[in-house]
């Protein structure tokens, strides 16, 4: 009996084997019609998608926090920003791992975000709205993405990812935009308050149909963690980023994948 | 056995090239006739009132002594706005309550920047506290920032409402030799320039995170085959990344290894630069307040409007009113403000003075002349202008079919009182509609 169980279980290893070298040889397998040619296109073309995917989530949720420094808070920016932006990196994890076992979606789609981020805010904020680009810089999410692909490389997970990789995230795009914010955080002497180079620029590039009232900064009653507020908001961001991740998984498996499999042959 | 995938047959053909041709006129002829329209579209001044519904100007806000000056500066040099605006008593009920208020200028975005700004006296860095019948008088400096000529209005923004704006003027900024500049001492006693500080740091930041992400993205995309990887990871658990078929092998894991550890090592080298650059950082400041009461004015008179009509064709503007005179000296009816326009009993020189010309005009009051003390009168008001169907103050055909409007007195003592009254508006003129 015990022969016998061992003799299956070798066939099995055996083939399995067998199937995995198949694997290696269809992996390096040299086809006629699709070559790096195919590679360039897709990566090339779908940088628009995922870029105006990225960048419409990101206003979506979170765009005044992500247009202007004076809503750059300490309270509420990290929170809505780490949420509004895992969504689609999320999607093209999911995607980009799935398919071809890259740990590259969150970073394509930071790249991407980045790309048009910076081309809106340079071409319709700056040159025709005029605001200065040192008032409407977007927050990048690149540093984040790196970071969140590589926790998926290392645990091979989503479920892990979403554990660990969106508090990464949360936190790595506080940080790595923490260092251009830091100078708009200085104190200065204007109009007869202290307050600071931020809110100077908020209150006088004039927004005529964004009063001071909407700004919604430093609301709440996050007040009794001895003024560490940013810090409560920081693990409340991971959360929410949690949540966002998911909707990015949720947008990945339902509406992006299962859509194109109904249009696969599969023979 | 392996999965293979292919996209579903579609034939090309000679009929189909030519169709895809037909398709590709088309597509020209459209983006030619978009480019015609665009090119021939004038540019749009207004600031989109005359869009708003007449109860959302005339039953809300009453701007009055507005001045706009100097109305011709060059770029750098400064233009004050100042006035009082009424949050009227008959505040619409559709809306919610007014609570909180902001007053800015309203231009076409930041071709000015705005350097001062009191309300009732104080500084005003962000809103306030607003109720139903202040009065809220505004200075307000700003600086010509860039030429051209721009339509130049105060606002004020109420919570739950959205931004009201009050009678404007055209300014006239000129190029300068200066660029502009827009200095602004740290309390650290540095003098920083506000229109470029930091904003190349931002950039260049961004951008060597950017480059990070490329490094990473052309590591496995130069790499590695893109599209035919499919044909194996379909054929494996999800969470298996197959070192040994060589999808993810141990030299990737160590290159990501690398750049990861340069992406934190570049973070803690920006963040030390950045706090050590500005050690001392505040959160950004919110502050609201309340301003000091300002008074309609030595009690004088009560006034009960008692209807009105309207004339579109003439844009005439008819009210009755029954004033009480309730003070020991004669009062007279000088001025009549609805929304964003003043309406003057009285000569040009007088009107000159009432606000912006384009939002002033002439108040006929019949019988014309002083009430007594304790006298009641039955006035006639009277008004023409062509702002009403400009900035459609007056509604002819909406669920609401009222005005607000304020009536100022006057005594012979430099005295005067705002008194807001609310009126039905009956159209002379029906016009048919077919569609809702």
């Amino acid at each position: 009996m015990a022969t016998e169980t061992t003799t299956v279980t070798d066939i099995a290893d055996a083939a399995e084997r067998q199937r995995r070298l198949e694997l290696k040889e269809l992996l390096n397998k040299k086809y006629k019609w699709v070559d790096w040619k195919w590679d360039l296109v897709f990566w090339t073309t779908a940088v628009f998608v995922v870029a105006g995917a990225a960048d419409i989530t990101k206003q979506l949720f979170a765009g005044d926090w992500d247009f202007w420094t004076d809503w750059k808070d300490p309270q509420w920016w990290p929170v809505v920003t780490a949420f509004a932006t895992i969504i689609i990196p999320s999607t093209l994890q999911y995607i980009q791992w799935t398919a071809w076992r890259f740990p590259t979606g969150a970073t394509y789609t930071a790249c991407c975000l980045f790309f048009a981020a910076w081309v809106g805010r340079y071409f319709q904020w700056d040159l025709a709205a005029t605001y200065p680009m040192n008032f409407v810089w977007p927050a990048s999410v690149v540093c984040a993405g790196i970071l969140m692909d590589w926790t998926l490389m290392k645990t091979k997970s989503f479920i892990l990812t979403s554990l660990i990789g969106a508090h990464v995230w949360a936190i790595a795009v506080w940080a790595y935009n923490y260092v251009p914010l830091a100078a708009f955080l200085q104190p200065a002497h204007f109009m007869d308050h202290v307050v600071t180079v931020a809110d100077v620029q908020g209150i006088a590039y004039i927004r005529s149909q964004t009063p001071e009232y909407l700004r919604l900064i430093e609301r709440g009653a996050l007040r009794s963690f001895l003024g560490e507020t940013q810090y409560v908001s920081l693990a409340f961001a991971g959360t929410a980023a949690f949540a966002g991740y998911w909707i990015g998984q949720f947008i990945g498996r339902y509406l992006a994948v299962w859509p194109i499999r109904r249009y696969l042959k599969t023979m | 056995m392996a999965k293979r995938f292919v996209i579903g047959s579609e034939r090309v053909n000679v009929s189909s090239i030519l169709y895809l041709l037909k398709d590709t006129f088309t597509l020209f002829g459209m983006l030619f006739v978009l480019a015609v329209v665009v090119a021939n579209t004038p540019s749009a001044f207004a600031h989109g009132e005359a869009a708003d519904e007449p109860f959302l100007k005339n039953m809300t806000t009453a701007f009055f002594n507005v001045s706009v000056s100097p109305t011709e500066i060059e770029v750098g040099e400064p233009v004050k706005v100042t006035g009082s605006v009424k949050i009227l008593e008959t505040w619409p009920h559709t809306l919610e309550t007014p609570e909180i208020a902001s007053i800015m200028p309203v231009v076409p975005g930041p071709v000015f920047v705005l350097k001062e700004r009191f309300v009732n006296g104080t500084a005003a860095i962000g809103s306030f506290f607003a109720q139903k019948g202040g009065i809220y008088e505004f200075e307000m400096e700003l600086v010509g920032k860039e030429p051209g000529d721009w339509h130049v209005h105060p606002g004020i923004a109420v919570y739950g409402t959205g931004t009201l704006i009050g009678p404007g003027e055209w300014v006239t900024v000129k190029p300068s030799a200066e660029p502009f500049s827009f200095p602004l001492t740290l309390l650290s006693g540095e003098t920083i320039e506000l229109s470029t500080y930091g904003g190349a740091f931002a950039w260049w930041w961004s951008f060597a995170g950017f480059v990070l992400g490329v490094a990473w993205i052309l590591y496995w995309t130069t790499n590695k085959r893109t599209v035919t990887n499919l044909a194996v990871t379909v054929q494996l658990p999800v969470n298996d990344d197959a070192p040994d078929i060589g999808l993810i092998t141990p030299r990737d894991h160590m290159w990501m290894n690398v750049i990861v550890g340069v992406t934190l090592v570049m973070l803690v080298v920006g963040w030390t630069y950045a706090t050590s650059n500005a050690p001392v950082r505040w959160p950004q400041q919110t502050d609201w307040f309340t301003p000091e009461f300002i008074s309609s004015g030595e009690k004088m008179a009560e006034a009960q409007a008692s209807g009105a009509t309207y004339d579109e064709a003439s844009e005439t503007l008819e009210m009755k009113v029954q004033v009480t005179n309730v003070v020991e000296s004669d009062i007279e009816l000088k001025q009549l403000t609805i929304a964003m326009a003043t309406f003057v009993n009285g000569p040009e020189a007088e009107q000159a003075k009432a606000g912006p010309r384009d939002f002033v005009g002439r108040l006929e009051v019949q019988p014309d002349g002083p009430i007594a003390p304790g006298e009641t009168k039955e006035l006639t008001l009277t008004v023409s202008s062509q702002i009403f169907g400009a900035e459609r103050l007056i509604p002819t055909q909406a669920p609401q079919q009222f005005i607000g409007a304020v009536l100022r007195f006057e005594n012979g003592n430099d005295g005067h009182e705002l008194v807001t009254v609310r009126s039905n508006v009956v159209p002379t003129q029906f016009r048919s509609t077919y569609l809702p």
